[in-house]
């Protein structure tokens, strides 16, 4: 038995535009994903998550470094573990003037999976009877269902799923969410990229986070975001201007914003209320902020003297 | 490979642009065997006698003035510059006859050849749509990032792609061609005649035949190459077109020494099994004017096969490189 579902050791990928201008996609990434569970795969827009996945399938070649998908090197021995992966990259594509079913038929035939199959995943990503419409009639969130319903003709062991809630109302996250928590806990395991933290850190068990096409910090999100001092409390106190000058002295950063102070560095929240307290300022509110992807990442940018835009 | 292939089959068949591809080409050929018809039917009579009437005229017309047509173009052929064609080829002033103001009758040994020539164009050009489209759709729609996820040895897929658009036309070739033949051969049967269809005759038919199908199972094939290498469907039939139109057609039309190298002559090269074109022979003559003579020359079988089977085999290695190296996004 594998420890490691995925592993890729110094993954390179540069495109050429069309002007002949190249651009570094991916920069010697090392990614680990362990064997069961949900790994979310984040990093803002542009940082090489869906070229990193293509490159893992074999749909684009890197151009340097090895990957191994439980531990059979790809794209190599990857008709060897295909078998095994069941993938959605980017948005789902099928044939547009086929139905759902007959789109998931063509695709049962072609590894040999028999028809009866279609059925059951049809029903278990509750779409049933909509099978029996056109692709291109589908609602985005009933299009990526079935490109989960799609992955899952193969009973997959790894499920790599690019941004699957790009573009669903709550609901359908929501949805999506609970079908990845599920599979997770079947024992597969689900590597699901995204570039908002809130919407994987319900369900990951563990974590990559990756920028510029370099791994920044990996592991449980407790630990990433723990690590992280981004921690921030929104405060609400009746004299902005003294509990500014009180809270920069003690060594905390002070935006504001609005009706509201943003305090920055605090290691724990009672902090602020204990110091404001102490110059007879009342917080009539408290909010912690939860560290959010994007201020991880540029703190953690910012540690590899990365930061600033592209 | 097999099991692709019989899943590509079944897709072909699923598509709706294929049936209607399909039911076209159907319609086409009952065209044919309409404009056939037509074409066969006796005239009528009052077409006879109209006929009847402008043959007395002509005859009256050479009895009154044949001996100086004569002697007029006996005068012209003195006065044409040396070579002199023959002077029976210069010459060809006899007398009317009345089959020349009515309707030859229609003979399948003549009439079957040329319809199969067209036919076979129709074939290729339906089978190259069909091939194109099948196989763009996958890269326009993106479908094949995910096809490939399942079944990611590409030499696979494309061989699959491309056996699945030749093997599909065979059918539909072989299905079009036997309704031509027979319906021809009923119509002009009962119109014309079909005397002199040995089975020497029937031999070389069906020999042009399979060779229309085999061009047909090809241009899907091709038509398929060329959608994958541009990525769309309406790119690879605007390339095609463009370049029988613009290259072949326009420069052809100029440089009438390549048209050995050109895809037209030697696609008719092998499905009439031989076939000849028009060289200009110029040259100066002695005073000083310039003088172009059209020479008919054969372009062989053999040549056409070659020719086309080298365009066929370099065409699919080349889709092959490409596929097999090509980064899908
Ligand atoms: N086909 C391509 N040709 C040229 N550049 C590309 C191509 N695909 C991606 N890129 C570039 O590579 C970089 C990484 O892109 P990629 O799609 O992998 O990012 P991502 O992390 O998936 O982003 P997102 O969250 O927006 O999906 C980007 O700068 C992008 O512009
Ligand atoms: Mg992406």
């Amino acid at each position: 038995m594998p420890e490691l579902a995925v592993s890729t050791r110094g993954l390179r990928k540069t495109y050429r535009t069309r002007r002949g201008r190249k651009v570094v996609a991916v920069q010697g990434l090392d990614l680990d994903v362990p064997v069961g569970g949900v790994h979310g795969f984040l990093g803002p827009n542009g940082s090489g998550k869906t070229t990193s996945i293509r490159m893992l399938l074999g749909l684009i070649r890197a151009d340097a470094g090895t990957m191994t998908v439980f531990d059979q090197e790809v794209p190599r021995h990857l008709p060897d573990v295909v078998g095994r992966v069941g993938a959605i990259v980017e948005s789902p594509k099928f044939f547009p003037a086929f139905t759902g079913r007959r789109n998931l038929e063509l695709l049962a035939d072609a590894i040999g999976v028999p028809r009866k199959r279609v059925g059951e995943v049809l029903d278990e990503t509750s779409l049933g009877e909509r099978g029996k419409d056109r692709f291109k009639s589908y609602s985005l969130g009933m299009k990526q269902r079935l490109a989960i319903a799609a992955t899952l003709l193969k009973e997959p062991d790894l499920l790599i799923f690019d941004e699957p809630t790009n573009g669903l109302d709550p609901a359908g996250i929501r949805e999506i969410r609970e079908t990845m928590r599920g599979l997770g806990e079947q024992g597969r395991t689900v590597l699901v990229s995204s570039h908002i933290l809130a919407e994987v850190e319900q369900v990951a068990d563990t974590v990559s986070i990756i920028g510029h096409g370099r791994l920044l910090a990996s592991g449980t999100v407790a630990e990433v975001i723990g690590n992280s001092t981004a921690a921030t409390v929104k405060v609400a106190v009746d004299n902005h201007e003294s509990a500014t000058r009180i809270l920069t002295a003690a060594g905390l950063t002070v935006r504001a914003d609005g009706n509201y102070l943003l305090v920055d560095g605090a290691e724990y929240s009672a902090d602020v209320t204990r110091r404001l307290a102490q110059h007879e300022l009342y917080v009539s509110e408290l909010i912690p902020v939860r560290a959010d992807l994007e201020s991880v990442f540029l703190e953690l940018t910012a540690d590899e003297g990365l930061g600033g835009t592209r | 490979m097999i099991r692709l292939t019989g899943v590509e089959l079944r897709r072909l068949v699923s598509r709706r642009l294929v049936v209607i591809g399909v039911a076209a080409l159907l319609l086409i050929t009952g065209i044919m065997l309409v404009a056939t018809w037509q074409n066969a039917k006796p005239l009528s009579a009052a077409e006879q006698r109209n006929a009847q009437v402008n043959f007395e005229q002509a005859q009256k017309d050479w009895q009154e003035h044949g001996e100086e047509y004569k002697k007029q173009c006996l005068q012209d052929y003195q006065s044409q510059p040396d070579p002199k064609p023959k002077l029976e080829d210069f010459c060809q002033v006899n007398p009317p006859t009345l089959d020349q103001f009515g309707k030859p009758m229609a003979k399948f040994t003549e009439l079957m050849p040329d319809l199969l020539l067209g036919s076979s164009y129709l074939l290729a050009f339906g089978a190259f749509l069909i091939g194109a489209s099948f196989v763009g759709a996958e890269f326009s729609s993106g479908s094949i990032s995910n096809w490939l996820t399942f079944e990611p040895r590409r030499l696979r897929v494309y061989g699959s792609k491309l056996i699945a658009a030749a093997t599909g036309m065979l059918p539909v070739a072989v299905v079009l061609l036997a309704i031509l033949l027979a319906g021809v051969y009923l119509i002009v049967g009962a119109l014309g005649t079909t005397a002199g269809t040995t089975g020497k005759v029937w031999g070389d038919l069906s020999g042009t035949a399979g060779r229309a199908v085999l061009m047909a199972a090809a241009a899907g094939a091709l038509g398929g190459v060329l959608a994958l290498l541009l990525r769309h469907t309406a790119a690879a039939v605007g390339v095609a077109m463009g370049y029988l139109v613009l290259v072949e057609g326009v420069f052809g039309g100029f440089l009438t020494k390549a048209q050995p190298w050109l895809v037209r002559l030697n696609f008719d090269a092998w499905i009439k099994h031989d076939t000849t074109y028009l060289v200009d022979n110029c040259r100066s003559t002695a005073d000083g004017g310039y003088l172009c003579t059209q020479i008919e020359k054969t372009l062989s079988f053999e040549h056409g096969a070659w020719y086309l089977g080298i365009v066929v085999v370099v065409l699919i290695a080349l889709g092959a490189g490409v596929f097999q190296r090509r980064d899908i996004s």
